[in-house]
């Protein structure tokens, strides 16, 4: 079924000083969903941001708004409006001019303008704070604000360039629910940017993992987590144990000096693969009912589970997550499902296989 | 520990004593009936009022302020324009050597300055009155107002700039609501600095007066010179006062911005 692309890049690079930042990338963006760039930082991911909103060009491609090349309109121009990372909110406005200055720009009436800051504030449940400086403010409460202003104006793509990594702990978590209420609300699509990879996963419809100026793999967060593209993606979302294995036919796989039934195929005969599998996956049984033989090196109480750190005979390291104890030095066994095997060609950081959906 | 802290107030004390003596002494000689500088004969206030009933006086006292006011308005303009173009210059160099060249126009004597005026408006056929006095002042003041906004500038987050361009505002827009109503302490700041400048300049101006034309300070300058009237203490007060007043007043303007969190800068 193929929706109605609102933003696609096409073949889109950018570049600053020589260097290059964004590198061939091409992506459509759909109505009304909620999509997360994730990746470390310098990946490019807020130069995306920057090139939707329109505060900077592409040196290569074309981004296409509705389907009509938008290269050079400017920022003020377009539908799209941004929450900044430090807010940006104007220090000599209170709350309610500041929620009002995109209205005031277009010279919407009083009325109308008092009823949509109003509405907007009601929104992010500020309401009796019009009066504010913003300067009183706490830093949730100007996240608010900043989101208050963007959506006053009726955007059709919201761009948040990692809004929340000011805040703390407690007050980012709750914020991950309201801004996911707030896009259902709304039904706008909403392009969130961050280098927190549970914030991703909590969020988004969407994600695309970025590195390097390339896309690395798109998906939905389930997708992304359980069938990472190449080592970069697997071992950026989530903790994983990545291995240098070989493909030696459809479901059969050899790593860790052993052979393996597994659940992947596609692959030449004996082609060389990265195997991932996460800690959670790991089951600790008796040595002798165990697929792997491991020594215990550590062991953390993380609450929820004990995280083991295990070595095998050849010297690989295991993460283990289990609800099970296990004692420092004992030997154990590790026991894992056929489908907890993933496998993956290796990739000279690039990301084939970009978007299969 | 304690005694060094008492030996440091003492001595700010002398310093300050040493600083405001002779315009104390000024002004206590301004009440004297006897018509001299050293022996004090019985309070009277006949100084005051000859320089109340000077009118050529308050003549050049109004040509003062008006020059004052004039030149200060019109350099604060030109100078936070010159403070906008250095901030939007790309280039780091080019940026460095405009600031250098504001910095210069600060730090070189007055004298030079007034001296290469005089030169100047000679040369063109500028006469010597109050246009030369009113361009050489805008000239001098100029530098203080862009170093006086710059830093303001330097302090605003540039992505406010883009907050407000995604807003829907164009460059007008940006620079008329965002831009200068941020940078507003920084422009009275400088406002008042050209104001105090011109106000008190001597060098430059005493240069570029020309006959039948005079400022405060070099009428004062020429009078001293005649010789000795006390009205000219009397002169001397009442400028002090002003000055006085416009320190509180700046004071009471800085303070009030910096509360509402936007002149945090405190002078």
């Amino acid at each position: 079924m193929e929706k109605e692309a609102i933003i696609r890049f096409e073949r889109v690079t950018k570049i600053y000083d020589g260097q290059v930042v964004l590198d061939d990338i091409s992506f459509d963006i759909e109505r009304g969903k909620f999509y997360t760039l994730l990746g470390p930082s310098g990946c490019g991911k807020t130069t995306i941001l920057r090139l939707i909103a329109g505060f900077t060009e592409p040196t290569e491609g074309t981004i296409y708004f509705h389907g009509k090349p938008v290269n050079h309109i400017p920022a003020n121009k377009r539908q799209v409006n941004t929450v900044f990372q430090d807010y940006a909110l104007f220090p000599h406005l209170n709350v309610f001019e500041n929620v009002a200055f995109g209205l005031r720009i277009k010279k919407k009436k009083q009325a109308e303008i008092r009823e949509k800051v109003m509405e907007a504030l009601r929104f992010v449940n500020l309401e009796g704070y019009e009066n504010r400086s913003v300067q009183e403010m706490s830093g949730g409460q100007r996240q608010r604000v900043a989101i208050a202003r963007a959506i006053v104006n009726e955007p059709e793509v919201l761009l948040l360039d990692e809004p929340l990594s000011a805040l703390d702990l407690k007050l980012r978590t709750e914020m991950q629910y309201e801004l996911r209420e707030l896009q259902r609300r709304l039904g706008i699509t909403f392009i969130f940017v961050t280098h927190d990879q549970e914030e991703a996963l909590a969020m988004s419809d969407q994600i695309f993992v970025l590195n390097k100026g390339k896309i690395q793999q798109s998906g939905t967060p389930k997708e992304i987590y359980d069938e990472p593209v190449n080592r970069f993606v697997a071992d950026f979302i989530g903790e994983s144990n990545i291995l240098r294995g070989v493909m030696l036919k459809d479901y059969l796989v050899e790593f860790a000096g052993k052979r393996f039934m597994c659940v992947d195929k596609g692959f030449r005969p004996n082609e060389p693969v990265d195997v991932v599998i996460r800690p959670e996956d790991l089951q600790i049984t008796t040595r002798a009912q165990g697929k792997l033989q491991v020594r215990v090196d550590s062991q953390l109480f993380r609450g929820v589970h004990y995280e083991l750190c295990c070595y095998d005979e050849d010297g690989n390291e295991w993460l283990v997550h289990s609800t099970k104890k296990a004692e420092v030095g004992e030997e154990i066994g590790l026991y894992f499902d056929p489908e907890a095997i993933h496998v993956m060609r290796i990739s000279e950081e690039d990301g084939e296989k970009i978007d299969e959906n | 520990m304690r005694s060094n802290h008492k030996w440091g107030k003492v001595y700010l004390a002398v310093v300050f004593v040493i600083l405001y003596m002779p315009i104390v002494y000024l002004i206590y000689y301004s009440f004297n009936s006897g018509g001299t500088m050293h022996d004090f004969e019985g309070v009277t206030l006949d100084w005051y009022k000859e320089v109340l009933h000077d009118t050529r006086l308050w003549i050049i006292v109004l040509n003062t302020i008006t020059i004052a006011l004039l030149s200060s308005a019109i350099s604060t303009i030109l100078g936070v324009m010159g403070a906008l173009a250095i901030y939007y210059v790309k280039s780091w160099r080019m940026k460095q050597i405009l600031l250098m060249l504001n910095n210069v126009l600060i730090v070189s004597p007055d004298v030079i300055i007034g001296a290469s005026f005089l030169i100047l408006f000679t040369m063109i056929g500028i006469q010597l009155g109050f246009t030369s006095v009113l361009l050489s002042h805008i000239a001098f003041s100029v530098p203080i107002v862009v170093l006086m906004v710059l830093p303001k500038l330097q302090e605003m987050s540039s992505t406010l700039i883009d907050a407000a361009r995604d807003l829907g505002a164009n460059q007008w827009d940006v620079l008329t609501k965002v831009v200068l109503p941020y940078i507003t302490p920084g422009i009275f700041a400088g406002f008042f600095m050209a104001l105090t400048y011109s106000l008190d300049d001597f060098a430059v101006t005493f240069f570029v007066t020309g006959n039948g034309f005079s400022t405060l300070s070099v009428e004062i300058y020429s009078r001293a010179r005649q010789g000795i009237s006390l009205s000219i203490n009397a002169l001397s007060a009442l400028l002090f006062l002003l000055t006085i007043a416009l320190v509180i007043g700046y004071y009471f303007i800085s303070q009030k911005s910096a509360v509402s969190g936007m002149g945090g800068r405190r002078r």
